[in-house]
């Protein structure tokens, strides 16, 4: 086994376009490293480069301390697999699985040996003779993840292997993927565009917009610290609310103005803020998590300062939550990446917003609250665990400018 | 009902007739058939038509599928693609024709063997006399194995080599009157030249008028008889050897000086005749092989290819163990159809054969042809002959229908 290393990796298409640009990334040994990000945005060109059926065009990449830019697919020791399977469908199961293994001239006792383990681990036991396609999709998948287990290679590398799968299958699937990975301590590159997948299984998630790393970082610290807008409003389901809004000094402390209404910070939030006072009178893009808004009934204790005003359009009771959608009057953020991640989620609420007063803030009530359609509730917003974007830049403020600039690329 | 009437009213009519006699006036049972297999060229045409099918659906269906897979790499692939196909276009008796006259044994006139003539030119140059004796019998050999003299000579010596019995026109038109070399310090010079004068003269010794042999090859032996040098007349004969060690050495006209000029392959001649129509043959369907394997081959989902080339297998591993294993329903097809069209093989054989060997390629098509229609009148045998053939196809027609079949049920 061994670690990825990305060094200045890039991908140049004949036509100019840059798949992937410039992408430095250190995977460590035994790591489950997902990438994630809207189609299109090179994840998945990365992952071929490592696989080598992709050229590099620029930069170098390791696998272990070997420099496997001109090293054939064969050569590198790894196993992919595919969004298809891409299994062989006039093979067996069990010749699928055997496939590689007879390649390499293993004994054929040994070759035995390792698929019923393989099959054994992932269930496949009964289904050796079946050809591919009297298998269910599931079935399917595992046969592919069998393929690469057997061989017991230097890295995984899988490719949305789970967006074939219903939605039910997949949840399974993605805990049998994630135990499987922890038990056999194999590196695993995993790419996937469902940010739900990325969170619940890497050690660390890669986003990446357009063929550019965004950030690199724990599935925690992710969604607390967003290093931009593009990862704050990717990161997250419901995603986050991102607003207008202007930085405003009242009553001697700093309060937030979404149109009309307005929200007190706390002291304890601009600690955690510093960069914000330079802010002071200017407009910045807040990012309102939807745990983030509560039914001001439910919390009394809460202050007064920290309250929205809103129409409830849509509740949405999923028993453990209310997911409500209500319109305030406020400016929905519109920049370049919000757009981008707006088209990703196949909505075009961005445009309605664009030409409506005010903006929809989704938000995750407590299932206690009475809440209904066409009501007019208070919503408590927390506002410790407010996010703030540069209006120009997109980036996150921090405490101050180095930390914010962190993440991009390192 | 037009089934029947063009179908299988001929069909009935046809095999009833095979029973009856040449004229149609006797009922003779199976007679027909005894003449069938006891004619020697019909002998003849049975073993041909074997031939046919042995060879020519493997290699049609072998070389339209390196043709796919080589289109698939190459630059220019439509181009390629046009001119492998545009035989098709051709009418099979007209590409006959081309054929025929393609295969003209004289290089003037047969565009292959030309090539084959200057292809020749690369590898040896024709010599330039085709015959000669030697003038005296200080010389000994022949002109297959080059002219030797019998005496050694030594650094400084000079070699006479007079020939003889050369026709007059195969003298290089830039021979000049020969001259006897003067002796050379370290070296052997020597000259060949045409001993011969008319009038008479003194064989064996360079006298006024006689003509030197230019561009004759000579060389130069040690005492073992290993070759150690060799080198070319100029206009006036004379050649020299101008470094050479200690020893004794023997000087000879060397056999290439005699080569005989290309007079081409006899391919219509009775014993390629057949190699040579099948040629002809390939050239024509290989297009067609092509376009439908080419199909197959695009139909091949790219993952497939891919997860082989990322479990280990080199590009020939892929080919063998994916690739053709995926395309054996398609090249079952091309194998199949060629069968059918080389069992009922007519028109390049009518085309392509001289009279002379008609009788060596017949195919069995061509013989009822022959014996029915080409003014022999012999209808019954001509109808046993079309009965057979029938027979010949029923099988392949019933695997053809079953494969259908099989295909419509998916």
């Amino acid at each position: 086994m061994a670690g990825v290393t990305f060094e200045h990796v890039s991908k140049i298409y004949l036509d100019g376009t840059r798949a992937v640009s410039g992408v430095n990334l250190d995977i460590a040994d035994g790591e489950f490293m997902v990438f994630v990000g809207p189609s299109g945005c090179g994840k998945s060109t990365a992952l071929r480069m490592v696989a080598g059926l992709e050229e590099i065009s620029e930069g170098v990449l390791r696998i272990g301390d070997r420099v496997v830019n001109h090293v054939a697919p064969r050569d590198r020791d790894i196993a992919m697999v595919f969004q298809s399977y891409a299994l062989y469908p006039h093979l067996s199961v069990y010749e699928n699985i055997a496939f590689s293994l007879r390649l390499k001239k293993v004994p054929k006792a040994e070759v035995d040996r390792r698929v019923h383990e393989a099959a054994r681990v992932l269930g496949l036991e009964d289904y050796l003779k079946r050809k591919p396609r009297a298998l269910s999709g599931g079935q399917r998948q595992r046969v592919a993840m069998g393929r690469a287990i057997v061989r017991q290679p230097q890295a995984f590398l899988m490719d949305e292997p789970l967006s074939n799968l219903d939605a039910k299958l997949r949840v399974q699937t993605r805990a049998e993927i994630a135990r499987l990975q922890d038990e056999l301590g194999v590196t695993t590159i995993y790419v996937t565009h469902d940010q739900v997948e990325a969170m619940t299984m890497g050690d660390r998630v890669a986003v990446m917009r357009r063929g550019e790393l965004q950030q690199v970082a724990s599935p925690q610290e992710l969604y607390d610290h967003p290093v931009n807008l593009f990862v704050g409003g990717f990161i997250g389901s419901p995603s986050m609310n991102l607003l207008e809004a202007t930085l405003e000094r009242a009553n001697g402390s700093l309060a937030v103005a979404l149109g009309s209404q307005r929200i007190t910070l706390p002291e304890d939030a601009l600690a955690l803020r510093p960069a914000l006072r330079r802010y002071e009178g200017r407009q910045v893009v807040l990012g309102i998590r939807p745990e983030d808004l509560e039914d001001a009934s439910l919390r009394t204790d809460s202050p007064t300062d920290a309250r929205l005003k809103g129409r409830l359009e849509l509740v949405e009771a999923l028993g453990s939550e209310l997911v409500v959608h209500f319109a305030v009057d406020a400016k929905p953020a519109v920049t370049d990446e919000v757009r981008e991640l707006a088209q990703d989620a196949g909505s075009t609420t961005v445009g309605r917003e664009l030409t409506g007063s005010g903006a929809t803030l989704v938000g995750r009530f407590d299932p206690h609250s009475r809440v209904h359609e066409g009501d007019e509730p208070e919503v408590f917003v927390d506002a410790r665990e407010l996010h703030f974007f540069d209006t120009e830049t997109g980036l996150g403020i921090y405490d101050d400018d180095t930390k914010a600039t962190k993440g991009a690329g390192s | 009902m037009f089934l029947s009437v063009w179908m299988v009213y001929p069909t009935v009519r046809t095999v009833l007739r095979s029973l009856y006699s040449d004229k149609g006036d006797r009922f003779v049972w199976l007679s027909n058939y005894k003449r069938l297999f006891t004619s020697d060229t019909l002998f003849t045409a049975i073993k041909n038509n074997a031939l046919w099918v042995l060879i020519i659906p493997a290699a049609v269906t072998a070389v339209g599928l390196v043709f796919a897979v080589l289109v698939e790499r190459v630059r220019w692939a439509v181009a390629f693609k046009v001119a492998v196909f545009m035989p098709l276009a051709i009418s099979l008796f007209a590409v006959g024709v081309i054929w025929r006259i393609m295969y003209q044994q004289d290089p003037d006139r047969g565009a292959i063997n030309a090539a084959l003539a200057g292809a020749r030119g690369f590898v040896s140059h024709d010599g330039v006399l085709s015959r000669a004796r030697p003038s005296s019998d200080a010389l000994e050999g022949s002109t297959k194995r080059g002219f030797t003299l019998k005496q050694p000579v030594r650094a400084g010596g000079v070699a006479v080599l007079g020939l003889t019995a050369i026709r007059t026109p195969e003298i290089p038109e830039d021979a000049a009157d020969a001259v006897r070399p003067e002796p050379l310090q370290g070296g052997i010079a020597g000259v060949v030249w045409r001993d011969f004068k008319a009038g008479g003269g003194t064989p064996g010794r360079v006298e006024r008028g006689e003509l030197g042999i230019p561009g004759a090859t000579v060389e130069l032996r040690n005492a073992d008889g290993k070759k150690v040098d060799s080198t070319e007349t100029k206009p006036d004969g004379t050649f020299a050897f101008d470094k050479v060690a200690d020893g004794q050495y023997r000087v000879s006209v060397g056999s290439g000086t005699f080569a005989e000029p290309f007079r081409g392959v006899n391919w219509l001649g009775d014993r390629l005749i057949t190699p040579a129509i099948m040629f002809a043959y390939i050239w024509v369907t290989a297009g067609f092989a092509m376009v439908i394997i080419g199909a197959g081959l695009a139909s091949i989902p790219r993952d497939v290819l891919e997860a082989a080339r990322t479990d280990g297998a080199s590009e020939w591993q892929t080919f063998r163990r994916v690739t053709v294993p995926l395309l054996a329903p398609v090249l079952t097809v091309v194998f199949v159809t060629q069968i059918i069209g080389v069992l009922k093989i007519f028109d390049l054989v009518l085309a392509i054969a001289p009279g002379s060997s008609t009788d060596d390629a017949a195919t069995l098509a061509y013989v009822m042809w022959q014996r029915s229609f080409s003014g022999q009148n012999l209808f019954g045998l001509g109808a046993a002959i079309s009965t057979f053939l029938l027979v010949l196809f029923i099988p392949f027609l019933i695997i053809n229908v079953k494969r259908f079949r099989a295909e419509a049920r998916g």
